[in-house]
């Protein structure tokens, strides 16, 4: 729903402003500061505010003076105010504000109305005095807290909740049964549905911290790790093999692996932002290589994701309808801009393979001939890719528009909200690292804060997530105060900070079934609703076909280590070394072409055979082709080229079932179009959060008819195999139950069942059958 | 009797009598919110066909006779006057008066991810948005032709097609990963009677029920709806639209029993039910770094057969004429072959595409390529040109912009302007 639900970013901000808790009836003045500076914000101040380097028509509106001293506002006279008239006009009008040449949306009428009844009640601003275009730094000494304050801390996000909705005149709903618990907080935390065992062990437990020990042993196990991931992968657009030439799966890696060693949010974003070195010895550095080339577009995302701020348009012109210049985005690239895959091609030299100069040399000497010298080329090719500092710097674009004396000239680094962080050439990723993780960065914390939440509620405190700015008010404001000062005392602690949300009493409400008003805030009545993603969809299907699901990694994980092996080898090879090796590949080029051509003659001899419908000739041609394959193998055996290839399943868990069943997290980017995963929506990484989750009719076929709704119904398959030691009928209905929907069936469903597959000839098939083809099945209860 | 005679009347009937009993012609007017925005649009549907690796232009529809760059491939005489095609492609050649060449291709994308990405979207790929390709765009603004089928479709496509991009997710091509299998999981699976399958939606219908009485999302019953659809297709005659087995044996023996074959077998008859767009990728690897020559002798005898059958087809049926048929690749191959490889590198600075069909003049060459092949030399056509030609003979709205979910404006050619004396 992610592309569909974005549509008018800008107007969701503004219903979401307008319908505040502190909505006055319709006959009151509206509140300046709540109701009208967001409009002023989003609307005017690109132009017109101090921000603009001219503001237009010399009139700005950023200060309580300015508006007074404006001429466009009369104090009692809407009709009379061109902030008003301006924007009644005909949209073809050039006099129309805001221009919407440039981008920006035209008042709707609730937004007309809101203007005409202040400036009709005497366009007061209260004790508001002017816009601070810097949004301060925030204050932040608090003590640390550990993991052990956990409970403390969901107390007091239950008082917070409860005086909402004391205020509100609303409540939570009903507390959510142990049946939708155990299946909801599987998928949020585990990312699929329990197994028949996990359940039925958590419904039979008496202990009264049951659900407290389940969350922390779900945030304890790999299917954590394995479920984080996904979410982490949406948000940096992993792709296993994006990047040109090099093993991009080893930042994915990377990021595993920080989850599972619990590394602090701030780090996690800190070793992102300060990464160097080569792919296999730092899989960090991925986060650059995975934008190569486009510094700005980089800083695009970065922002988006650790500041929940955009500003891309700013990357062209001033942001049409927020006070962001073109200024402000070149001076916050300008921080990462000297990294050397970044901005050009410093990234990819052989400057920066440190045996270069000896192997020059050492090629002069040897009298090196093309042959030789272009696998010497190949041979480095690798070690070619570095991700480094430079002292280069980010200059303004020969169109800048806002001073055309800078163009051409460079940029000084520079944040735009917060402390400032003066840094020169040589530590500006540390400065700006240090900047950006810092809890009295006001957007960082609170970033991540607001997406962790919605990843376990369905929606943010402040929507949409990446819309953080000083006029966005959060529906709760202490809430996500309290939130985001808690997440940073727990040393950004991912683990900790999700316990506080799982434990809480609005995360153990029934949840809210109907979707809200597009606009309208969370009501903090419940978890919303939602459908399973992609992954958790596999994820869940797979937890019915293969045991201990969550330990299966793929086969091709010897074959990572060999390559990660041998670039590590490489690295530290001496230039005498990498000449020999590259004579050695020389020797092995010429067999391996020859190779190739022998298997296009043998191709082009199949084809013609089989279309001769020649089969004792197709034989024969088969086996040759099998015997050069071979004997090739064996050749690049003895030039160390091989992979362990084709390895078998041993383990005897798995090995009745397909070697392709591991968790969508194992699985390498970009998947095939015809993948269920794909169907069902699963991103592909190209922008930030790019799922997708409409229902579509190859949804249904694939639950009907797919091949895992075929395996799931096979007699020897797993979820099957559980349900033979049950005693009879009632318990195996049962056991179905639990295994798919993690629930008992009603009294009245449970007769349904029986009644419908009393003369069935396969009762126990129509019921898994109808179980996965339920709606139910496709929701987080 | 001349059984190819036969055969092609009988399905000329059959595409008369889908127009007059199926409605689709007329459906295809009623339903298009937007039926001529343009000067008289002449392609009603398009057929895409996309070669990944990047084809060689002067082995295949550029040749440079006699030069060396030729590695030896010689050029032969086509049905169009004056124009000559490589020698592997000799069936083609027979069709070469429905089609229109652009030897002046050029583009700055070296890359086959970026070089794909361009020839499907006309804009440069870059992480902070992704755009659709042309398939979202045609269904967006012209709408489905049949209600009842998907009105863009993928056949063999690769796992990195831009899809709708920031469009919504109902206009991304519902791919076909193998086309003689026709739409995935549409088939009840071997041993499941039909029984069986009436017994078991009835059970799921009665479970489901209880849970969508308590639960008025609107996700949770288009789940029950899009489920009751896929039971109606599964039943219905318009799945037959992609049953390419449904062909006869000598039709499906013209186009080949490869993938692209069967791809373009049934991108015809997708046509011919009234599906908008539909992509065919070649199965292929055009990416001939090493031993070119080689493994160009293998590959083009297949390609050859399908094009000019497709073609042929297309033509002998009638179908020609509202149908747009375009040969796109990420680049061409450099002329000078690799001493050490005997390979072709990648090139975009110069190559060729094609269209035929669907309103485009047949046995022309549209620009022309330097002596060898490396350049441009006359009138040179970007990707975002070439697109805007696909648009303007559907009859799309050039200048017509949509806005992405953060506001920001795209047209569906980009900046491109349409090939105007391509037209007939």
């Amino acid at each position: 729903m992610i592309r569909t639900c974005r549509s008018s970013t800008t107007l969701v901000i503004f219903a979401a402003v307008l319908s505040g808790i502190e909505m006055p009836a319709a006959a009151q003045s509206p509140d300046f500061q709540q109701q009208i500076l967001p409009l002023l914000y989003n609307r005017c101040f690109s132009c017109h505010s101090e921000k603009a380097g001219k503001p237009k028509g010399g009139l700005r509106l950023d200060s309580a003076e300015a508006i007074r001293d404006s001429g466009v506002v009369v104090a009692g006279k809407p009709e009379e105010s061109e902030l008003l008239t301006r924007t009644a006009l005909a949209l073809t009008d050039k006099r129309h504000m805001p221009p919407l040449k440039g981008g920006s949306q035209p008042l709707n009428d609730t937004e007309r109305d809101l203007l005409r009844r202040w400036i009709a009640d005497g366009a007061k601003t209260g004790a508001w005095k002017s816009f601070a275009h810097r949004e301060p730094a925030v204050a932040f000494e608090a003590a640390p807290l550990k993991r052990t304050d956990v409970p403390q801390l969901t107390r007091r996000v239950d008082e917070l909740v409860e005086a909402y909705h004391r205020a509100k005149g609303s409540r939570l709903n009903a507390p959510v049964g142990d049946e939708a618990f155990v299946r909801r907080v599987y998928l949020d935390v585990a990312g699929r549905i329990p197994t028949l065992a996990e359940s039925t062990q958590f419904l039979g437990s008496k202990a009264s911290d049951k659900r407290a020990k389940l969350i922390d042993t779900l945030l304890q196990s790999e299917a954590y790790v394995s479920h984080t991931f996904n979410w982490k992968a949406d948000l940096l657009r992993l792709i296993s093999r994006g990047i040109p030439g090099q093993p991009a799966w080893m930042y994915e890696d990377w990021v595993k692996e920080s989850i599972r060693s619990g590394m602090d949010y701030d780090k996690f974003v800190r070793n992102l932002i300060t990464a160097k070195g080569y792919l296999w010895e730092n899989g960090a550095v991925g986060f650059y290589l995975r934008d190569l080339g486009m510094p700005l577009d980089h800083m695009s995302n970065l922002s988006r994701v650790f500041l929940g701020t955009r500003i891309e348009c700013a990357q062209c012109h001033d942001h049409p309808y927020e006070p962001v210049t073109q200024r402000d985005f070149y001076q916050l690239t300008a921080y990462t801009y000297g990294v050397s895959n970044l901005y050009s091609s410093a990234g990819y030299s052989t400057d920066n393979v440190k045996q270069w100069n000896k192997l020059l040399v050492l090629m002069k000497d040897a009298n090196a001939d093309e042959g030789l010298r272009q696998s010497v080329s190949g041979t480095i090719a690798p070690l070619k890719r570095l991700t480094r500092d430079t002292d280069h710097l980010l200059k303004y674009p020969e169109t800048y528009a806002n001073d055309v004396k800078a163009r051409g000239t460079p940029v000084e680094c520079r944040t735009p909200f917060g402390d400032e962080a003066p840094a020169s050439a040589d530590n500006r990723r540390e400065a700006f690292a240090d900047w950006l993780t810092s809890p009295r960065n006001p957007r960082f914390a609170k970033n991540i804060s607001n997406r962790l939440w919605k990843r376990v509620m369905g929606m943010g405190l402040i929507e949409p997530v990446d819309s953080l700015s000083p006029v966005n008010r959060p529906e709760h404001p202490e809430l996500l105060e309290f939130l985001t000062e808690s997440f940073a005392r727990l040393g950004f602690d991912e683990r900790a900070y999700l316990a506080v949300l799982l434990n809480s009493r609005v995360y153990q409400s029934e949840s809210v079934r109907t979707p809200p008003e597009p606009g309208l805030p969370f009501t903090f009545q419940g978890p919303l609703l939602r459908r399973l993603s992609a992954e958790q969809l596999w994820d869940s299907l797979l937890t019915l076909l293969v045991e201990d699901l969550d330990a299966r990694k793929p086969l091709q994980g010897d074959q990572d280590s060999v390559i990660r092996e041998r670039l590590v080898r490489l690295t530290n090879m001496t230039a005498d070394e990498l000449l020999d090796l590259s004579k050695k590949m020389a020797e092995f080029r010429v067999i391996q072409r020859k190779h190739s051509i022998e298997v296009e003659v043998l191709k082009v001899a199949l084809k013609q055979a089989k279309e001769k419908g020649d089969a004792d000739a197709v034989r024969k041609i088969g086996q040759k082709q099998a015997k050069a394959n071979a004997g090739f193998e064996q050749m690049k055996k003895a030039y160390d080229t091989s992979l362990p290839t084709s390895k078998k399943e041993t383990d005897p868990r798995w090995t009745k079932v397909s070697p392709l069943w591991v968790r969508a997290s194992e699985i390498r980017t970009p998947i095939a179009l015809g993948h269920f995963l794909r169907q069902f929506g699963q991103s592909d990484r190209r922008e930030i959060d790019a799922f997708n989750k409409s229902p579509n009719l190859t949804h249904s076929l694939a639950l009907m008819n797919g091949e895992l709704t075929r395996s799931a119904l096979e007699e020897k398959s797993y979820v099957r195999s559980r349900l033979i030691p049950l005693n009879d009928k009632n318990e195996r209905l049962q056991g179905a139950f639990l295994s798919i929907l993690a629930r008992r069936p009603t009294a009245d469903e449970a007769a349904r069942c029986q009644k419908l597959l009393q003369s069935s000839p396969t009762p126990e098939q129509d019921l898994l059958w109808a179980l996965l083809n339920s709606p139910e099945f496709l929701f987080i209860p | 009797m001349n059984p190819l005679r036969d055969e092609i009347s009988r399905r000329c009937f059959l595409q008369r009598y889908s127009k007059t009993f199926l409605g689709v012609s007329v459906l295809g007017l009623a339903t298009s919110p937007r039926a001529a925005e343009n000067p008289a649009p002449r392609a009603r549907s398009v057929i895409y066909i996309y070669l990944r690796g990047g084809l060689s232009h002067i082995d295949t529809f550029d040749p440079k006779p006699g030069r060396p760059e030729m590695g030896g491939v010689r050029a032969i005489p086509t049905r169009a006057d004056g124009v000559q095609i490589s020698e592997w492609l000799p069936l083609f050649a027979n069709q070469m008066r429905h089609v229109a060449l652009v030897r002046s291709m050029t583009s700055t994308q070296g890359v086959h991810d970026r070089g794909n990405y361009l020839a499907h979207t006309s804009y440069f790929m870059t992480p902070t948005i992704s755009h659709p390709a042309h398939g979202a765009w045609a269904l967006r603004r012209l709408g489905s032709i049949n209600p009842l089928l998907p009105g863009n479709v993928l056949i063999n496509g690769s796992s990195q097609h831009p899809g709708s991009g920031y469009m919504p997710a109902h206009l991304a091509p519902l791919p076909i990963p193998d086309p003689a299998a026709g739409l995935q999981n549409s088939a009840l699976p071997e041993r499941v009677t039909e029984a069986d399958f009436v017994r078991r939606t009835q059970l799921a219908q009665a479970l489901g029920d209880d849970f969508l009485a308590r639960t008025p999302h609107p996700s949770a019953a288009a789940y029950r709806k899009v489920h009751e659809e896929a039971v109606s297709l599964m039943r219905s005659r318009d799945l037959g639209a992609f049953d390419i087995s449904q062909e006869s044996r000598r039709t499906q023996e013209q186009y080949g029993s490869h993938t692209f074959g069967k791809g373009c077998l049934l991108a015809r008859r997708l046509v011919e039910h009234g599906v908008r767009f539909i992509e065919v990728e070649e199965g292929q690897n055009w990416d001939t770094h090493n031993d070119h020559l080689v493994a160009m002798r293998r590959m083009t005898p297949s390609l050859d057969q399908t094009l000019s059958a497709l073609i042929g087809d297309l033509h002998d049926c009638g179908l020609l004429a509202s149908t747009l048929v375009v040969l796109a690749t990420e680049f061409g191959r450099s002329p000078q072959i690799s001493e050490t490889t005997e390979g072709r590198g990648h090139h975009p600075s110069a190559f060729t595409w094609w269209l035929a069909g669907g309103g485009i003049k047949g046995g022309v060459v549209h620009g022309k390529s330097d002596e060898a092949g490396h350049n441009v030399a006359e009138n040179s056509v970007t990707m975002p040109d070439f697109n805007a030609t696909i648009a303007r003979a559907l009859g799309i709205d050039l200048d017509h912009i949509e806005r992405s979910p953060s506001g920001r404006p795209f047209t569906v050619a980009n900046s491109g302007r349409p090939l105007e004396s391509l037209f007939a």
